[in-house]
Order: structure tokens, then C-alpha cells, then sequence
């Protein structure tokens, strides 16, 4: 079974909510890397979130986009973070990693080298931003030949309204519910309508739903905690990263803190 | 559905989730639109009292003789604003009107694009912010005067290359962030479905006008059509009357930069690398990870590391041939047109008119070429006395 699923189901069963973290890959180093998904997987994060820097991150606010922008120059590529998730992997890591991508990426490597490249270095799940539900076929086709391949995660946003039942109907794993409109870590202003939103894909949703986009800590979170089963954190935890210069305790601190809160 | 927002295995809706109900009823408004009459008299009617259309198109006489074909300039560089952009920022802002929206956004490159817009949001009283490379602001900063006097803001783009492919990322963001009340005209044949086709219905003019024109002066077509291609706005205009006309060849000029050779250039189309960038699916300058490349150019406005997807499309069916011409083969040219007709032509629109002599150099007498004169080469001037002391033209 897909580790993200076994999670889901563990954390169902332990009626617990999910607590995700997004990290850049390769920032600042890939050794550093590993380093960030250990220590947050053992301070209890659920799920890793690994954004595989792009040039041209459109979906991404300004503390994504500057954090890709360093990990490229520092020679970041998708190629290196298989071989850093095979090597992870080989360590023993065995908990649920996902990978945070534009469709270029995909394109470029090839849909049907990059499925096998995929299934090859153990990641779980793909988040694709830029690739909405009426274009996700040709990956899809490639994903369903094999049993062990990545889930696709789905998302869904404030404004997608009608289409919230064709997009959940065979998604799997969880449903990503974009907090507001616009790009990654814009504070916590959610859609005005974030309530009613998250309320309409819990009843239509099989699957957990988690929210993220400008999630800084669990008081964002709290007034909207009972519509949802989980929180992603990215921008805020980048910042969290940089500004400890990468200690690794202060980011293990944080999960622990959220997650705790969540789950009081 | 799907297959009309392709063309061939190009375009697509390449966004975040955010926009598709936006794209979805921006293609209902403009497919409506286009059907009512009123609309589209409207139109007409601002393309021929505000932006002084139609445009001539003149036999460039000394030229002709010169190459010994006949060159006929459709002249694009005479329109209010001094090139083609206003055509479609015209046809978008009413489209914006029509569906509601009280703001406009726009990018730019070299600011022809965010000129037009900003001159329609002045004529149309909207709020209009036009983002803009950081680096392009530097090497652009009349238009950035100028669009400053219209009214609009000008908002400096600091992310990764600070040129237009940037500012067109920073421009979608804030698209997604306020779609609700906002709408984004943009200036070339490029981004998610509708906007190829909307682009190319308001730049469509320019070959209606060229056909009817050489129609009326020479009684019959012209054996090639010719335009440069940056996204390829000016070139989907210039060849849209012309595709079911299957005797007149069509070319494509991409900027060579540098050389092809030498990895300095924008020809997307050369390398024929296809990926996914700004919404759609098309042909990419991409490094060997997958990341999209900086174009280099002398000319601004085709300083573009992608294309407009029926473009990508058009080049695979064979349809047009693409090719592409230097940056000092353009500037030749440019000096040449200047010396022979009195024209300053835009950079952009010199390397279509370099590879016209090219082929007039082979062709006969009474065979006719007819290119776009897209812009006029005013804003120019700086980059074309930097290049002729032998200065640094780029970057």
C-alpha cells in the first residue's frame, strides 16, 4: 500500500489530524536535506512535502520562488533529488515523502521515465500545481500501469466550487485544500469564504482534507481546526529553516509544538 | 472541449487550479463576444477612429529594386502607440469591459506591450498595474515614463532573470491572488487557452487589411508572407488570412541573438525542445534540468525563451517554415531600411525585414513579399546608438 495512504489510515484510526511540512530540496545542500526530513519525521510530521526547485515557480510566493531560486544556483535538480531519495530510502527512512513540482519538470525528464524514476527512489506522491485536473490524462495513463506508482494528489481551491465533485471523485491520499486565492505564504489571509469552502469539500471528500497556503502557526488554524483533517506549513517553515540557519532542533521544536496543538 | 483548447499536441490550460473557472468564463465572455455584432462594430470602430487604422501597405520601391522582388511594408509601425500591440489591447479591454472588471494587469518586456495596455486603461478609465522586468526597467525607462503618464503603476519585478519571462510569472500571480475583479491582457500569442486564440482574433486584422490591399494593388496574392516572432503576436496576425491561402508561403523570423550556435539566442523553435511555461504547452528554451533558459536577443520584445502555441503547432504541420536572423544581421538591416524608404523600423520587426532581403536576393522581379512592419523603432534608438559605437547592446 502507498505510504500515504497507510498514514492517512493510521491517523484515522487514531482519529489524529496530519501535520505536513513543504522543504526545497537541495537547500541549502542535500546532506542538509536529509538531515530536515529525518528530524521531522521523528519530531512527528506526517507526511514531507519536497519541492523540486523550478526556474519558474508560478504558484509560489516570494519566500518559495527565492528559496528555488538559491537551492538552483546552488545546483539543486531533479535529477539529484532521486538519487538523494534513494539513498534516504537505503538509510531506513521508510515514512511518506512527496514530491512539490511544476509539470515542466515531468515533461522534460520524460512521463515515462520520470514515472519510473519515481517508483525507482520511493516517492510516495506528486503535488503539480500547474497541472489542473483536465490536463493530468497523459500522466495519470503512465501513473495507473504500475502498482507501486506515486499518488497524484489533488487540489482544490476557494473559486473551484462546481468542479470539487469530478476533482475528488478518484483522488486519492489527501485532498489539498488552497487556503486562499494566489500564490504559497501570503500570511493568513484566507478566502473569505474559507469556511463554507472547506465545510463543502469535507462533505464530498472520501479522503482527509488538508489545507495549507499562508499557514504560519496552529492559531491561523484554530477557528477553521474542526472542517479539517490535517495543515500544511511551507513558506513559514522556509522562513523557520533560514532564519535558524538550519537547526535542525528549532524546526523539530515547531512540529512538535503544532502538531501537539492539533491534536489537543 | 479539450481538443479546441489545443492546437495539434500545443497549448493547453497549464494553471493552478485557481484559474480554471476564470479561463472557463473568460472563454464563454469572448466567444460571445465575438459572435455579437455590437461588440465587434465597437471594436472596428476604436481600431479606425483611436488607433488610425487601416494601416498602408507600401511597396518599399528602392529596396525592391535594390533585391529584385517586390517588398511591400503592411505598416504597423504607424498606429497609435507606434506598433501592433494596440490592436489586441484594444480588443481585451472591451472584452474587460463587457465582463465587469474595474482592473487590468499586464507585463512587459520592452514596454510596447505596457504602453498599449496603459493607453487603453487611460481610454477606458481602469486601474491598470503592468509588472516589468527590474532589468528592463533600466533598459527601458521612457516607456517606463511613459506608461507612468497614463496613469498606470509600474510594478518592478525582482524575481530570478528580472526580464519579461519573470514579470509574465509575477503577472499570473497576481492574477490568481485577485482574478475576481481583475483582468489579464496579454500582449502576445502566448499563455493558457483562450488567450492564443484571443490574441490572434484582434491581431487578425492586420492580414485581412494585407490581403484585401495587395489584393487591390498587384490583383493577386503574394508568393511569401513574412513576420518576425517573439510569444509571435504580430505573426499570427500577419498570417492568419493567409494559412487557407496554400500558394503563398509563410516564414517566421526568430531572433538568432548571437548565433544560434552559441546558446545566446531566442529561437525557441530552433532546438524544438517542447515543455509546459505561462499556461501552455509549446517550444521551450530549457537547460539540460529541465529549467527554462534566458533568451538573448538585441531586440527586447523577442526576448522570449518560448512561443505561441499554434506557432509550435504551424512549424510541426509544415505549414510555416521558421527560420532565424542575427542581431547584426537585423541591425543591417534596420540601417538599410533607413537609408532606402526613410523608415525606422523596430529591432523586432528588422529581423523579419532581414530575412526578406535574404529572399529577394532569390527570387524574380515580379515575385511579391509582403511583411509586417510591426513596430517603429523610436523607443529603439538608445540600443541602435549603443550598437553602432560598439557598446553593449544586452543585459
Amino acid at each position: 500500500m502507498n505510504r500515504i495512504e497507510t498514514r492517512m489510515k493510521t491517523l484515522e484510526e487514531r482519529n489524529e489530524k496530519a501535520f505536513i511540512t513543504y522543504i526545497t530540496a537541495g537547500l541549502p545542500n542535500y546532506e542538509k536535506t536529509k538531515e530536515i526530513i529525518k528530524t521531522s519525521m521523528e519530531a512527528g510530521c506526517d507526511v514531507i512535502e519536497l519541492g523540486i526547485p523550478f526556474s519558474d515557480p508560478v504558484a509560489d510566493g516570494p519566500v518559495i520562488q527565492d528559496a528555488s531560486f538559491r537551492a538552483i544556483n546552488n545546483g539543486a535538480t531533479l535529477a539529484k533529488t532521486f538519487e538523494m531519495m534513494k539513498e534516504i530510502r537505503a538509510e531506513g527512512v521508510e515514512q511518506a515523502i512527496l514530491f512539490m513540482m511544476y509539470y515542466n519538470h515531468v515533461y522534460h525528464l520524460g512521463v515515462e521515465n520520470f514515472v519510473k524514476a519515481c517508483i525507482e527512489s520511493g516517492v510516495d506522491g506528486l503535488i503539480i500545481p500547474d497541472l489542473p485536473f483536465e490536463e493530468q490524462d497523459e500522466l495519470k495513463n503512465e501513473l495507473s500501469k504500475y502498482d507501486n506508482a506515486p499518488i497524484l494528489i489533488q487540489l482544490v481551491a476557494p473559486v473551484s466550487k462546481q468542479r470539487i465533485p469530478m476533482i475528488l471523485e478518484n483522488a486519492r491520499g489527501f485532498v489539498y485544500c488552497v487556503s486562499q486565492m494566489g500564490v504559497t505564504g501570503n500570511g493568513a489571509n484566507f478566502h473569505k469564504e474559507i469556511r463554507e469552502y472547506l465545510e463543502n469539500v469535507k462533505a464530498v471528500s472520501k479522503i482527509p482534507v488538508m489545507m495549507g497556503f499562508g499557514i504560519r502557526t496552529y492559531e491561523d488554524v484554530e477557528s477553521l481546526v474542526d472542517t479539517i483533517d490535517g495543515a500544511i506549513v511551507g513558506s513559514h517553515f522556509i522562513k523557520l529553516l533560514d532564519e535558524s540557519a538550519y537547526d535542525c532542533k528549532v524546526s523539530a521544536d515547531y512540529i512538535r509544538e503544532f502538531k501537539s496543538k492539533l491534536n489537543d | 472541449m479539450k481538443e479546441e483548447k489545443y492546437y495539434g499536441k500545443f497549448g493547453g490550460q497549464y494553471v493552478s487550479e485557481s484559474l480554471m473557472n476564470t479561463l472557463d468564463e473568460l472563454s464563454k465572455a469572448f466567444e460571445e463576444a465575438i459572435a455579437d455584432p455590437k461588440f465587434i462594430e465597437e471594436y472596428n470602430y476604436y481600431l479606425k477612429q483611436y488607433v488610425g487604422r487601416e494601416t498602408p501597405l507600401y511597396k518599399a520601391e528602392r529596396l525592391s529594386k535594390k533585391y529584385g522582388a517586390k517588398i511591400y511594408l503592411k505598416r504597423e509601425d504607424l498606429n497609435h502607440t507606434g506598433a501592433h500591440k494596440i490592436n489586441n489591447v484594444i480588443g481585451q479591454i472591451l472584452l474587460a469591459k463587457r465582463m465587469g472588471k474595474t482592473k487590468i494587469i499586464a507585463e512587459t518586456g520592452a514596454g510596447q506591450h505596457g504602453v498599449a495596455t496603459a493607453t487603453g486603461a487611460a481610454l477606458f478609465n481602469m486601474e491598470c498595474t503592468v509588472y516589468m522586468g527590474e532589468e528592463d526597467i533600466k533598459r527601458q525607462s521612457l516607456n517606463v515614463f511613459r506608461m507612468e503618464l497614463l496613469g498606470a503603476k509600474v510594478e518592478a519585478v525582482k524575481t530570478g532573470s528580472r526580464t519579461l519571462k519573470d514579470a509574465t510569472n509575477e503577472a499570473i500571480r497576481s492574477w490568481a491572488k485577485n482574478a475576481e475583479d481583475t483582468f489579464y491582457i496579454i500582449g502576445s500569442a502566448v499563455g493558457p487557452y483562450p488567450y492564443p486564440k484571443m490574441v490572434k482574433e484582434f491581431q487578425k486584422v492586420i492580414s485581412v487589411e494585407a490581403k484585401k490591399q495587395i489584393l487591390e494593388q498587384e490583383g493577386r496574392l503574394p508568393d511569401a508572407v513574412v513576420a518576425c516572432v517573439g510569444g509571435g503576436s504580430n505573426s499570427i496576425g500577419m498570417f492568419a488570412d493567409f494559412i487557407e491561402e496554400k500558394d503563398v508561403k509563410l516564414v517566421g523570423v526568430e531572433a538568432g541573438g548571437l548565433g544560434i550556435e552559441t546558446g545566446k539566442h531566442a529561437s525557441a523553435m530552433a532546438l524544438g525542445k517542447m515543455g509546459t511555461l505561462h499556461g501552455m504547452r509549446t517550444y521551450l528554451l530549457q537547460d539540460e534540468n529541465g529549467n527554462i533558459d534566458l533568451a538573448h536577443s538585441i531586440s527586447a520584445g523577442l526576448d522570449y525563451p518560448g512561443v505561441g502555441p499554434e506557432h509550435a503547432y504551424l512549424r510541426d504541420s509544415g505549414r510555416v517554415e521558421y527560420v532565424s536572423i542575427t542581431d547584426k544581421e537585423c541591425m543591417e538591416a534596420l540601417m538599410e531600411l533607413n537609408e532606402l524608404e526613410g523608415i525606422l523600423p523596430a529591432i523586432e520587426s528588422a529581423h523579419a525585414l532581414a530575412h526578406v532581403i535574404k529572399m529577394a536576393k532569390e527570387m524574380k522581379e515580379d515575385q511579391i513579399i509582403v511583411m509586417c512592419l510591426s513596430g517603429r523603432g523610436d523607443k529603439d534608438i538608445n540600443t541602435i546608438q549603443k550598437y553602432i559605437r560598439g557598446e553593449e547592446t544586452n543585459k
